[in-house]
């Protein structure tokens, strides 16, 4: 309970859709290709006796362990640390894995409410929120939702901000 | 269309406003053609670069136009792109009226019209109409400024709006500007002027610079006399710079408006709309602490990082500049110190620069010998201690009835007191150091100023009750856990949700 005791404020309830873990696979196999391609162009390319010949194993290793990390483990451990939330006054957002954000937002203070759908989103079928205020530091993001839930989030969030908005900030 | 007047083409000719881009272009022809020929061909470029400049100036003013309409102000210049940029008059956020001397030998005027800039792209946010008659300057800035509903005076007999009453807040004493050699910013003033004389220096041809007999700058003696007459020019360059920046500043409030007024050579004119203004920040240097200075900013809505806008004390006494503050928002009370482990991290912090750098030097000292190695590291780390226990003691934090109060900074402490309001959200930061030593970064994210301001490392266990102390409404309380508030738990998801009792 340590760890629960320590936390400043609650976590968000929610968390994003599953999918998102299919997408990060996916960024971190493609991350993978492109630079195993290039270390392979490297290794055929400079001769065996090359400026530095250590590189010659470093690289494949380098690139192998990227392989395991981005493919293997950080796409969970994202997965487990993104959580949001709408609450009937806020939204709510908690990122980052070592060091730790929560972003609260009054719904009568959003100016703005994006909704965007990358490439490999829509293979996923996944869309991201962004909720923009006054304040440049005082924007919260919430990525990789199932399209539907981000529209509707969005459609609602936008329809409250206007019945609550709070001109004079 | 309302035109600028016509003189303004005289000014702009003598200060080569458009010609300026054109100087670094003809040092090279001046070098290729050589000065040798004697005056004739110095009076034939000069006459050159006056026509053109002549030319420029004529040009622009004849494509530029600007008209006031009862919704929006409309700027349009560009010699072949034609720009037009329209202001909503309800986005206008301040009329500045400057007076640079030659406007004023010539009775005109320069109108700078501040717009609200938003969360993206806060650069090019405002109109400049350059060179108006006084009397066209002002009409401008009473009718922008009157179009805003809050602020409108009622009309008076003749139609006109009356005159709405004054009242001083603050008149600089000529002795503040004593305070100027000890403000970082008014030191960097000379410094830059001594840079930019050197690299023009530079650019110059050989040939021009006549070559002078200079000591020899190898001597110690040399550099030591040279660095102990510096002290006192610069000190005399900063308090000159502060003159000519702040000569008679006065900050008035004019009905709905705070006004100031200052500039030696060039009277500036600023507007500020009091409802507009969400808090301040008093922010003391290093040096200024030692002689008890501060200055005050309003932090302005909409007014983004226009920090130079939103002065109302450049520089003057902390008894003057806390008491101004009162006036622009309620004192949330004394601040609350934040706690020892706080401490410990701002040490850890500021020794550790000093402790890598002291290993280093040992490391050198004992592979080559040199037992002076290590003495920068020590000097740091001694440093460190002050530097450590000094960022501690500016932490403070407090949440008042009506405001609330942040405060951080060593090298510049600034403590901003705002509103409860003018928060737009709260953002909360932890890393595992903070985890474990229990201590949370608590930003309030705010439309004015530089965005957020943060209370850096405040008792974890604190940040629930201070966030909603801090924010008006009830919608903070979002931070504190379920468990404190049975009955509020949301939906499952936000499936769940959205079926759930949202309209």
């Amino acid at each position: 309970m340590t760890a629960e005791t320590a936390a400043p404020v609650r976590d968000p309830a929610w968390s994003l859709s599953r999918s998102a873990i299919g997408l990060w696979v996916t960024e971190g196999v493609l991350g993978t290709l492109s630079s195993g391609v290039l270390v392979a162009v490297f290794l055929l390319l400079v001769p065996d006796d090359g400026p530095v010949p250590v590189l010659r194993w470093v690289l494949p290793a380098l690139v192998l362990g990227y392989a395991v990390v981005a493919i293997g483990v950080r796409p969970w451990v994202r997965y487990r640390v993104h959580r949001w939330e709408v609450t009937e006054e806020a939204v709510y957002t908690l990122t980052g894995w070592l060091t730790r954000t929560w972003t609260l937002v009054p719904i009568s203070r959003i100016q703005t409410v994006d909704v965007t759908r990358g490439v490999f989103q829509q293979l996923f079928g996944l869309a991201s929120v962004a909720v923009l205020t006054a304040s440049s530091q005082g924007t919260v993001r919430v990525p990789h939702l199932e399209a539907d839930v981000a529209q509707r989030v969005a459609d609602d969030l936008a329809h409250r901000a206007e019945l609550v908005r709070d001109e004079v900030t | 269309m309302r035109r600028t007047s016509p003189r303004v083409v005289l000014v702009h000719t003598a200060t080569f406003r458009q010609a300026r881009q054109l100087v670094p272009l003809l040092i090279p022809v001046a070098a290729v053609v050589g000065l040798d020929d004697g005056v004739g061909t110095i009076v034939l470029l000069a006459a050159a670069v006056t026509a053109l400049s002549l030319a420029a100036a004529a040009l622009s003013w004849w494509r530029f136009g600007y008209a006031d309409g009862p919704t929006a102000v409309v700027v349009t210049r560009g010699l072949l792109a034609r720009s037009v940029r329209t202001v909503p008059n309800d986005r206008i956020r301040g009329v500045e009226v400057e007076t640079p001397p030659l406007h004023r030998l010539l009775g005109l005027v320069r109108v700078r019209i501040d717009a609200a800039a938003g969360s993206v792209g806060a650069d090019e946010e405002e109109l400049l109409v350059d060179g108006v008659p006084r009397a066209e300057g002002d009409r401008l800035r009473a009718r922008l400024l009157a179009h805003r509903p809050a602020t409108a005076p009622p009309p008076g007999d003749d139609g006109q709006p009356e005159p709405p009453e004054e009242e001083e807040l603050t008149r600089s004493d000529p002795r503040w500007l004593l305070y100027a050699p000890l403000v970082g910013s008014y030191l960097v003033v000379p410094l830059a002027a001594v840079g930019t004389l050197f690299r023009f220096l530079d650019e110059l041809p050989d040939a021009v610079i006549p070559a002078v007999p200079g000591p020899d700058v190898s001597d110690p003696r040399v550099l030591v006399a040279a660095l102990v007459a510096a002290v006192p020019l610069l000190a005399l360059a900063a308090v000159v710079g502060a003159a000519v920046v702040n000569w008679r500043f006065r900050l008035l409030r004019r009905g709905g408006s705070l006004v100031a007024v200052r500039g030696l050579l060039t009277r500036r004119h600023t507007e500020l709309e009091v409802d507009r203004i969400r808090g301040g920040t008093l922010s003391e240097g290093l040096g200024m602490r030692w002689v008890g200075a501060a200055r005050v900013n309003a932090l302005v809505t909409g007014l983004g990082q226009a920090s130079r806008r939103g002065q109302l004390l450049p520089l003057g006494p902390r008894t003057t500049a806390v008491a101004l503050l009162d006036r622009l928002v309620e004192d949330p009370g004394p601040l609350t110190a934040h706690p020892p482990a706080a401490l410990r991290r701002r040490l850890v912090r500021s020794l550790a620069s000093g402790v890598l750098v002291t290993a280093l030097g040992v490391a050198v000292a004992a592979a080559l010998g040199w037992w002076w190695a290590p003495v920068p590291g020590v000097v740091l780390t001694v440093l460190g201690v002050p530097a450590g226990t000094g960022r501690y003691r500016a932490l403070g934090h407090r949440a008042g009835p009506r405001s609330f109060s942040v405060r951080s900074g060593w090298l510049v402490r600034e403590q901003a007191v705002l509103q409860r309001r003018a928060v737009v959200g709260w953002k909360v930061r932890q890393s595992p150091f903070q985890r474990r030593a229990g201590l949370a970064t608590v930003v309030a994210c705010v439309g004015a100023g530089s965005g957020g301001y943060a209370a850096v490392d405040m008792a974890a266990a604190d940040v629930a009750a201070f966030t909603a102390a801090a924010s008006s409404g009830t919608w903070a309380r979002g931070l504190r856990s379920w468990t404190d508030r049975p009955g509020r738990r949301p939906a499952a998801g936000p499936r769940a949700a959205r079926r759930g009792p949202l309209p």
